[in-house]
């Protein structure tokens, strides 16, 4: 194994120096030594450690004095002191100081090996705390979410609503509307929002697997359970777990999911210790939950126990005023990940796009600007970069000169604008053509 | 041509590493074979300890290996090194010898009946852990592989004497 974690030890002694880095390097840490305390803090000055191991008989300054030093430099660094005389006081010292931990010569090899895993344990934790905050601000604001429709806007109004409550959540609606966004911004807009939001995908495990995978599992609980694993309850406390495509779950595991909501207590599978777990449930769903409970499909007392606060998310063909500002919002994000140049959409491409019914919604209107950008070429989104030619084909124009302003449109931009071309495949003369761009007082596209 | 020695010192199994030649020449794929050679261990001794110090065993070794050879030492003897209270085995990553102690790894120093069968396997799996340490492997996280670190033998009999797929391709 390679860890990035570097440990510098601090000991008089060649030998306990030359054995400790062998162990750890044999772990995969990068280690560097030093003999005493001023070569130790020249290293320390330099390059920052993440673990320091200190000797606290050292020629000159001693170990604890060297402890007492290092966190003035780096805070951060784990320091352990180690010492071949065990003494109480100087022990204390040393953890009232700031050491991680104090430990006597000759070490046990698994409390070296435990002591060392427990500070990489906490290193990495803070690490992590430190990433998993950035992302946090980063992450899902309600204001962030795209949308001027009246229906996205009382959605994000339902979000503000719900967000400072620990209600159960259902949000409705169809494939690729955006559900699981809906809801980590309920999350990320909560009291739970420095915890994970935890997602189930029910539709994706297995029916056997799901009980594992919820509940967890003690070792040996059955074949191949080789080890005792937390399941998504326990991942989620203190969190929001999230059950994406609620509808799916078996009976069975509906009316095992309403006792935990009932009673936040479960054991894991093959176990009979009880675990609390004090979790927020979100759940999605594009079926009819109260169409199935009446068809029998769906527990009533589970459905009214999620039912909380429900959310329904229109389609896009319902809110095709967001159309635009969704289609501007890829084209900017895609454009920056793939370092294109693309800034715009073209008008007979966003008219394409507007006329279109999006049975896929957000997820379809994304990878289609994701192809288009793929594809496209210049600072412009072009319906041909788009597969909606029959869209746009399809007329939506009602007289004669509405046709004839959009049909020598179309054939111009087929040709570039070139008049020439153009004329002749309209079976027109050059002049006619310029005085119907001049009548119709058709543009570029840009 | 490369070879692996195996030497026991002060070991009193030499028919059990014998039978064991097959299995590291194929974890190795490497020719395997026992190598006679006395040497006095008496000077290692801590009489504090009463333990025997590896470090100093093995800078001893390092005049008997050939060129390219990888060689291993195996005794009956409780080793140590000065940090720690004991161990099963060392060897420097990339070096080119190993030291290795079955004294740990028999099941009646820890009030249990003894079990020769369950004493080979440890002991192959110790050889093959510093070997892979000799070859340049580090330890391994990954559950069962022999390259995983073991301080207890409970934890031993936990891992295979295989190495996993990544430890098989470094080794490469």
């Amino acid at each position: 194994m390679d860890n990035n974690l570097s440990i510098l030890i601090v000991d008089d002694e060649l030998s306990v120096r030359d054995s400790l880095s062998n162990w750890f390097i044999e772990d995969g840490y990068s280690v560097d030594t030093a003999e005493d305390a001023k070569v130790a803090l020249k290293k320390i000055e330099a390059f920052n450690f993440h673990i320091i191991l200190v000797d606290i008989k050292l020629p000159g300054m001693d170990g604890l004095e060297l402890n007492r030093r290092i966190k003035s430099i780096n805070d951060e660094a784990v320091v352990i002191i180690m010492t071949a005389f065990a003494s109480v006081d100087s022990a204390v010292q040393a953890l009232k100081d700031g050491a991680y931990d104090y430990v006597c010569k000759p070490f046990d090899p698994d409390a070296i090996t435990h002591i060392i895993r427990n500070a990489s344990k906490t290193i990495h934790l803070s690490q992590e705390n430190i990433s998993l905050q950035d992302r946090i601000k980063s992450l899902v604001n309600v204001e962030d979410i795209i949308g001027e429709s009246e229906g996205i806007l009382k959605v994000l109004e339902q979000v503000r609503v719900v967000a400072g409550t620990d209600s159960t959540v259902i949000i409705n609606g169809d494939s690729g509307t955006g559900k699981e966004l809906i809801a980590k911004a309920i999350h990320m807009n909560s009291s739970r929002r420095f915890f994970p939001m935890v997602i189930v995908h029910c539709g994706a495990i297995a029916e056997n697997l799901m009980e594992s995978e919820l509940f967890g599992h003690e070792r040996g609980a059955f074949t191949g359970a080789q080890y005792a694993r937390k399941g998504k309850f326990e991942m989620a406390d203190g969190a929001t777990l999230f059950l994406d495509e609620i509808s799916t779950i078996s009976m069975k595991m509906q009316i095992e999911l309403l006792r935990v909501l009932e009673a936040k207590t479960f054991t894991r599978v093959g176990g009979n210790r009880e675990f609390k777990s004090d979790f927020r449930v979100i759940c999605a769903t594009n079926r009819d939950l109260q169409a199935m409970v009446n068809a029998g499909e769906f527990r009533e007392d589970l459905f009214y126990r999620l039912n909380v606060f429900s959310i329904t998310i229109p389609p896009l063909r319902e809110r095709t005023e967001d159309i635009k500002p969704l289609s501007e919002h890829f084209v900017k994000f895609y454009a920056e990940q793939m370092n294109k140049g693309t800034k715009h959409i073209g008008r007979r491409a966003a008219k394409a796009l507007n006329n279109y019914d999006f049975p896929g919604n957000v997820r379809e209107l994304e990878n289609l600007i994701e192809r288009a950008i793929v594809i496209g070429t210049g600072d412009t989104v072009q319906l041909k970069d788009l597969p909606l030619d029959h869209v746009a084909a399809k007329p939506t124009w009602e007289s004669i000169q509405e046709m004839e302003y959009h049909h020598i449109q179309g054939i111009l931009e087929k040709y570039d604008w070139n008049i020439s071309r153009s004329a002749k495949a309209l079976g027109v003369d050059r002049v006619t053509l310029y005085s119907k761009i001049k009548k119709y007082k058709i543009e570029k596209n840009k | 041509m490369s070879r692996i020695k195996i030497i026991p010192l002060q070991f009193a199994g030499v028919e059990v590493l014998e039978q064991m030649l097959p299995l590291i020449s194929a974890r190795f794929k490497i020719e395997t074979l026992v190598s006679t050679h006395r040497m006095d261990l008496t000077p290692f001794f801590n009489p504090v300890r009463s333990q025997y110090n590896a470090n100093d065993i093995i800078q001893k070794m390092v005049p008997l290996v050939d060129e390219g050879d990888k060689i291993v030492g195996v005794t009956d003897l409780d080793l140590f090194i000065p940090v720690l209270s004991y161990i099963f085995g060392q060897a420097y990553l990339g070096g080119s010898v190993a030291l290795v102690s079955g004294h740990r790894l028999v099941n009646a120093r820890y009030g249990l009946a003894d079990d020769p069968k369950l004493f080979s396997e440890r002991l192959l799996k110790c050889i093959i852990h510093e070997l892979g340490h000799a070859f340049g492997l580090k330890h391994c996280l990954l559950p069962g592989c022999v390259m995983v670190s073991t301080t207890y033998v409970e934890e031993m009999d936990q891992k295979s004497d295989q190495f996993c797929r990544s430890c098989k391709i470094q080794l490469k």
